[in-house]
């Protein structure tokens, strides 16, 4: 068990390294939410409708733009490991599928807590929300969570790819359910069953529900538990599959 | 006047007798299948590699050398057959074995936004070694990456990316060494030194199975096996697969040359020569010996007019 607590160590801190040392990918995993917020704020602006306020579904929107980016950079990742043939060097030198993995996670949930505590920080200032500290901490563990779901499922889905091309496929496959099927744009209540049961294959689907019950006045996280849940139950899945799908072998 | 030579049939039935397996054999492998879909990448490889010794696989693009390097490091799985690496079971010892065994693969197989001690110490760390940073100052000498071992491999020649691969390698000091076409794309002096590594390697125990394609590296080895179209050719010493090559002997009697053609010629010549006596019109003799490539392409020609399988697993072979 310690050997490999410290080689799923040995993989996080290599890739920490990497991503430290790559401005580009910095750059936009980090700044690409900010400006992509910043953008909705002044098109929000512009409307001037007394009728309609982003205060109710722009943390929901941020939510879903933290998922969107962390999910699309890092399906990525294992493709590019197995292109350059450097996945098979690691499991011919004794990491285990696990591992490797649990590695990327880690690296990429440090800077996951970085990227969601700056977009709230960013909304909770634009858009004047004035959430109570605990609210704002409830939420950020949410935006938090979904974020790291968002690494564990761009991992799986990358596990699929033999090559960088067929990696887009999947991106509109679980963003698009993501944007119709969460309670994003329409309320889950109104869509069809199936698109109900659908919906809840989606990581944003349980993020919206907690979300929106939080961000409603008196509304507490230890309210919403049972939903909640949902989302931690989600990452352990998606991990479970990603490990699952990922062979050591052809 | 030429006397024609069937030299692959020699070689082969020379190549049955040598070849057998012995109880501590590095690498024991049986009637080896490996199918991907309708193409079939190896096809009842058998061959065993001492302990020790510096084993070649030689043969084009396509005949399944990074297959068969690929099924022993459990990195694929075969379809029919067995293969046993020092004494383990490449597929279901995999764990054990990984720590056993250093492997090479053709490509550098490098993180290039990464300095050579970091990515030494990245694939040592799998192995959960002690004393790490000493064995990568140990493995950069040994490999003269010293000066550059904090440059980012990103701008490294091919050549250095190599030398990189070799020493990711070698760092766990494994007993058996796979290297898939590791002087591919260097330049003759840096082939040369990776030679002397080798070597090196070698007198200290260390097993090296190594897949080329070129015939100057091949005839380094203690052993060769040559490969086509995911089969098994011949496998003998270089030395013996050459003296089952043809010798053209042209004698010069007067002014006139008589060409003969022979196999083995340390025994044939001097029966060859015998028919001549002391003639003191003989002037001049010349002995002109096949090379390694005429010898392997010999092979293949014995074994000319491939099926449309074998074709097909060519171009897989090396996937």
């Amino acid at each position: 068990m310690q050997a490999m607590l410290s080689r799923t160590a040995a993989i996080a801190r290599r890739v920490l390294r990497q991503v430290l040392r790559d401005r580009r990918f910095l750059a936009l995993s980090i700044m690409a939410p900010l400006l992509i917020i910043f953008l909705l704020k002044v098109f929000f602006d512009s409307l001037e409708s007394p009728f309609f306020k982003p205060t109710e579904f722009i943390i929901p929107v941020g939510a879903f733009v933290v998922h969107f980016i962390t999910y699309v950079l890092c399906a990525i990742v294992l493709v590019r490991e197995r292109t350059a043939h450097t996945l098979t060097r690691m499991f011919v030198n004794g990491y285990r599928p696990v591992e490797i993995i649990g590695g990327y996670v880690l690296a990429y949930t440090v800077l996951a807590t970085v990227q969601a505590l700056l977009v709230l920080t960013e909304l909770s200032l634009l858009f004047d929300l004035g959430y109570s500290i605990g609210t704002l901490l409830s939420l950020y563990l949410v935006i938090w969570l979904l974020a790291v779901i968002s690494i564990a499922l761009g991992i799986f889905v990358s596990n699929f790819a033999r090559n960088e091309g067929q990696v887009f496929p999947f991106i509109p496959l679980i963003i698009l359910p993501s944007v119709f099927l969460s309670g994003l744009l329409i309320s889950v209540d109104r869509l069809p069953t199936w698109a109900q049961w659908l919906g809840r294959v989606t990581p944003l689907f349980y993020a919206n529900q907690v979300v929106q019950n939080l961000i409603k006045p008196g509304g507490a996280l230890s309210d919403n538990w049972a939903v909640f849940a949902g989302l931690p139950i989600y990452g352990i899945v998606v991990l479970v599959l990603a490990t699952r799908t990922l062979h050591e072998w052809d | 006047m030429m006397t024609p030579v069937d030299s692959s049939a020699a070689i082969s039935a020379r190549a049955a007798t040598v070849d057998t397996p012995l109880p501590d054999d590095a690498i024991v492998i049986d009637g080896l299948h490996k199918q991907y879909g309708r193409i079939e990448a190896l096809r009842g490889v058998s061959l065993n590699v001492r302990r020790g010794e510096i084993f070649g696989l030689l043969g084009a693009n396509g005949a399944g050398k990074s297959t068969l390097i690929g099924v022993l490091v459990g990195s694929s799985r075969p379809s029919a057959g067995t293969a046993t690496v020092l004494g383990l079971n490449p597929v279901s010892q995999a764990r054990t074995l990984r720590h056993q065994v250093g492997f090479m693969p053709q490509a550098p197989a490098l993180y290039e936004d990464l300095s050579p001690r970091d990515n030494i110490r990245f694939f040592g760390r799998a192995h959960g070694l002690d004393n790490l940073e000493c064995r990568i100052d140990d493995i950069l000498t040994f490999t003269n990456l010293r000066d550059r071992e904090h440059d980012l491999v990103y701008g490294f020649s091919g050549g250095m990316k190599q030398r990189v691969s070799l020493a990711c390698a070698l760092v766990h000091r494994p007993a058996l060494l796979l290297l898939d076409e590791p002087s591919a794309g260097i330049d003759p002096k840096l082939r040369e030194a990776f030679w002397h590594h080798f070597r090196e390697l070698a007198s200290t125990g260390v097993t090296l199975l190594i897949s080329t394609h070129q015939m100057d590296e091949a005839l380094q080895c203690d052993r060769l096996a040559i490969m086509r179209n995911g089969v098994v050719l011949a496998c003998d010493t270089p030395k013996n697969l050459l003296r089952g090559g043809r010798s053209v002997v042209r004698v010069w009697r007067d002014d006139q040359a008589e060409v003969q053609t022979i196999t083995q010629y340390p025994e044939q010549l001097p029966l060859l020569l015998q028919r001549y006596g002391l003639d003191p019109a003989i002037r001049r003799i010349e002995i002109e010996e096949d090379t390694l490539e005429t010898v392997v392409l010999d092979l293949i020609d014995a074994r000319a007019t491939p099926t449309t399988s074998e074709m097909e697993a060519g171009h897989a072979g090396d996937a």
